[in-house]
This record gives C-alpha cells, structure tokens and sequence, in this order.
C-alpha cells in the first residue's frame, strides 16, 4: 500500500493513509461477514454500531427502535455486570427470549448485536462472526 | 408454607450448589418481579443491589424480543447466567475454569427439583408464598432512555386504559395524544435520485410528516434536523417520499451531497427531528 502511495508521488504527510485504509478495510471484511450472516436461516437483523456511525439491517423496519435499544443497553448493562462480578472483558452475550435471540458482541470498537429465531443456530453466527 | 422457610429452602439451595460446584462464585434468586428471595453468603448486598438494578434495566428493554428466558455473559474471567425456572429467575457467576456442563446439570437439576418439592409441599402456586420483599427497585420510566417519543409513549401507555376507545382509534391518533416530547423518528437513509433532486431537502414518509403536522396542529412542519450518531447534524427541508417502494420503510432519502456534510451513506441510520418555530 505504501508502495502504490509513493508511486502517485504523494507527500509523507499522507503517510497515515495505510491506517485508514487498513480500517477500512476491516470494517468492509466485519460488514461483507454480517451480509453473509443476514442469509443464514433464522437470521431477523443486526445493528452494527461504531463511534462514527450506525447502520442496521431488520426485516421489520417498525421494530428497530425497539432492537436498537436493547442492544444499546445490553452493552451497558453487562459492562456494569461484568464490573461487579470481575468478568473482565466481555467476549459475547446471548439473551434468549420468547420470540427470539439476541446476540451482541464487540469488535475492534464496533458493537455488533444479531436477533435471530430462536432455532437458529448461534454458534455458527458467532464463529462467523468473529472471523474478521 | 411459611415466606421464611421458602426463602431458607432456596437459600440452602444455593449454598449446596456452591458445596458441589465451588467454581460458582455467586448465586441469586429473583422473582419475577426482579425482587430477591435468597442470595448465597459469597455475595455482598451492595453488589447484588447493583446487579439487580442493572439486570432490572436489561430485562425492561428486552419485551423486544419477548422478554428473557436465559441470558448468559462470557467475559474472558468468568460466565455470568441468568435462567427462567418456572417462576424465577437463577443468577450464577462461574469463574473461567468452570465445567459448564456440571455447572448446568447441577443449576439446572438441583433448583427446579427443590421448587417442585416446594410446590408439592405447599400445595399451591409458588407465586403467593414468595417473601416479602428484601428490596425492590422500581425500573425505571422508559422515556429516560426512550430517546423517540412516539415510541416511548407507546411504551408507557399504561394497559387497560381506554381499551376500548382505542380499539376504535386508529393506533398513532392514541399515541399523538399522549405524546409529550416533541416527536423524533430515526430513519435509514437512501440515496436521493434524480438530477433536478434540491440539495437541501430530505424525504421520508408522508405519514410522518403528517403525524407531525397532527401534533403540532397550530404549525405546518417545513423543516427537521438530521442528526448522526457521530454527533453531526443539518437543519433542511421536508418532502414526502415519492417513490411508492420506500414507503413505510423507514427511510429517509438523503441527497449525495448532504451525506457527505454529515459522514454517512446509505443504510446507516440517522435521528430526524421537526423543527418547530
């Protein structure tokens, strides 16, 4: 990258580009996995969220507000609960309910929650997942 | 059976739970209402009080998906669980070493046998023997955390009241008259299409911006705020969608230009408020 950088006879002040570009990069990767996991059987939706931006993908629009909320105060919540309790660093957290499950997790500063049919299998979302 | 014997039995539950599996460091019991019942000796009131609140918060905003029936935290130093048997709920924190299967044979064997055994005991329902509570923390208004009102009212609309008015009304006119907050809906935004598309102009949902103009009966809504999750926002004007497949989606149509003034792109989401003047 840096080399191709050099090639366009760009100035050192651009050296921060590869950074941005690696980012990026990353980000694309944990979106393309949550693409493929929005085709698994089961899969409802995910709320991806980071500290620039948000984007979340439901099949039922009228319930975001409701999913968004949920995962925004499940990671509070067990960052509270893992205080208390010295769990540490928390590597998941999977609520099982009625209608369905909720898998949240954080990535490299990217909170990521999927809801999923309670059938579905989250081993597999979560293994999926993580391969970033 | 008495409140006290109930609570003793539950209590001495968890404390041979912990006997047979030492790697649960510690152990709760809540009724439905999230009150305690019994708590092992390892784990301090202050904590607890904590923990219920938090858990109390968690389990409010989880009606989303219908409530909790189990709910488990992997953290890199130990597993926190919480499990619906019959009428309560079974909190457990295990260390890392932990055998899970053990852990669950035992939690999940040695409590609902006991409670079964109560039961039968008492000869009725475990919910009108349940003590009196050791605390009780009331969950919180949802409008504290409900940023949207229109949602919120919608949670806190309390059951039962009008029903039968509101059977007749149509949902959002209920809802209008209860809203307090000026309304704020969050979209996900779409590109705008269209060359002679104005730059300073976002669509969304006709019936929105009616709910709007309802609510503001006095005043014709002209104008919103687009706000980002990044903290930027941009006053514009409002048009209804055109587009028929979009609509009550719950999406805006951002102009190009405008997406780029506030970081994003297609498919992130984005607050909309009315502006009201």
């Amino acid at each position: 990258m840096t080399n191709k950088k050099r090639k366009d006879g760009l100035q050192a002040t651009e050296t921060a580009e590869p950074t941005v570009i690696e980012n990026a990069t990353f980000e694309s990767t944990l979106r393309a996995n949550l693409e493929e996991i929005r085709n698994y059987d089961g899969i409802v939706g995910y709320i991806l969220k980071n500290t620039n931006s948000a984007s979340i993908d439901l099949k039922d629009p009228a319930k975001i507000i409701d999913y968004a909320i949920l995962s925004s105060t499940t990671f509070d919540s067990t960052e509270e609960l893992s205080k208390l309790f010295n769990l540490e660093g928390i590597k998941d957290v999977i609520i099982n309910g009625k209608n369905l499950k909720m898998i949240s997790l954080t990535i490299e500063n990217n909170r990521i929650s999927i809801f999923l049919e309670n059938s579905s299998d989250d081993d597999r979302v979560l293994k999926r997942i993580q391969m970033v | 059976m008495d409140s006290e014997v109930y609570a003793f039995a539950l209590k001495s539950t968890l404390d041979e739970m912990q006997k047979a599996c030492p790697e649960i460091k510690n152990a709760f019991v809540l009724d439905q209402n999230r009150t305690i019942i019994a708590r092992d000796e390892n784990t301090t009131e202050e904590t607890l009080n904590q923990a219920v609140e938090v858990l109390n918060e968690m389990f409010g905003k989880a009606d989303a998906i219908g409530g909790v029936d189990d709910l488990t935290i992997e953290g890199i130093n130990g597993r926190m669980n919480v499990s619906r048997v019959d009428e309560i709920f079974l909190v457990t924190v295990t260390s890392r070493k932990a055998n899970l299967n053990y852990v669950n044979t035992v939690t999940h064997v040695l409590v609902p046998t006991v409670l079964k055994l109560i039961e039968k005991l008492n000869h009725g329902p475990l919910k009108s023997n349940l003590i009196e509570p050791e605390q009780k923390l009331e969950t919180e208004p949802e409008n504290s955390t409900v940023e949207q009102a229109v949602e919120s009212t919608e949670q806190s609309a309390e059951p039962g009241q009008e029903e039968e008015e509101q059977a007749e009304t149509p949902h959002e006119e209920s809802m209008e008259k209860i809203v307090a907050e000026p309304p704020a809906n969050q979209f996900i935004v779409e590109e705008m299409k269209g060359l002679l598309s104005p730059s300073d102009t976002v669509r969304i949902d006709n019936s929105v911006i009616e709910k709007w103009n309802e609510f503001y009966q006095d005043k014709t809504i002209e104008e919103a705020d687009v706000e980002t999750f990044g903290g930027k926002s941009v006053r514009c004007k409002i048009k209804s969608i055109k587009d028929a497949k979009l609509e009550g989606q719950g999406k805006v149509q951002i102009p190009g230009k405008m997406q780029l003034v506030l970081d994003i792109k297609k498919g992130e989401l984005v607050r909309v408020k009315p502006v009201v003047e």
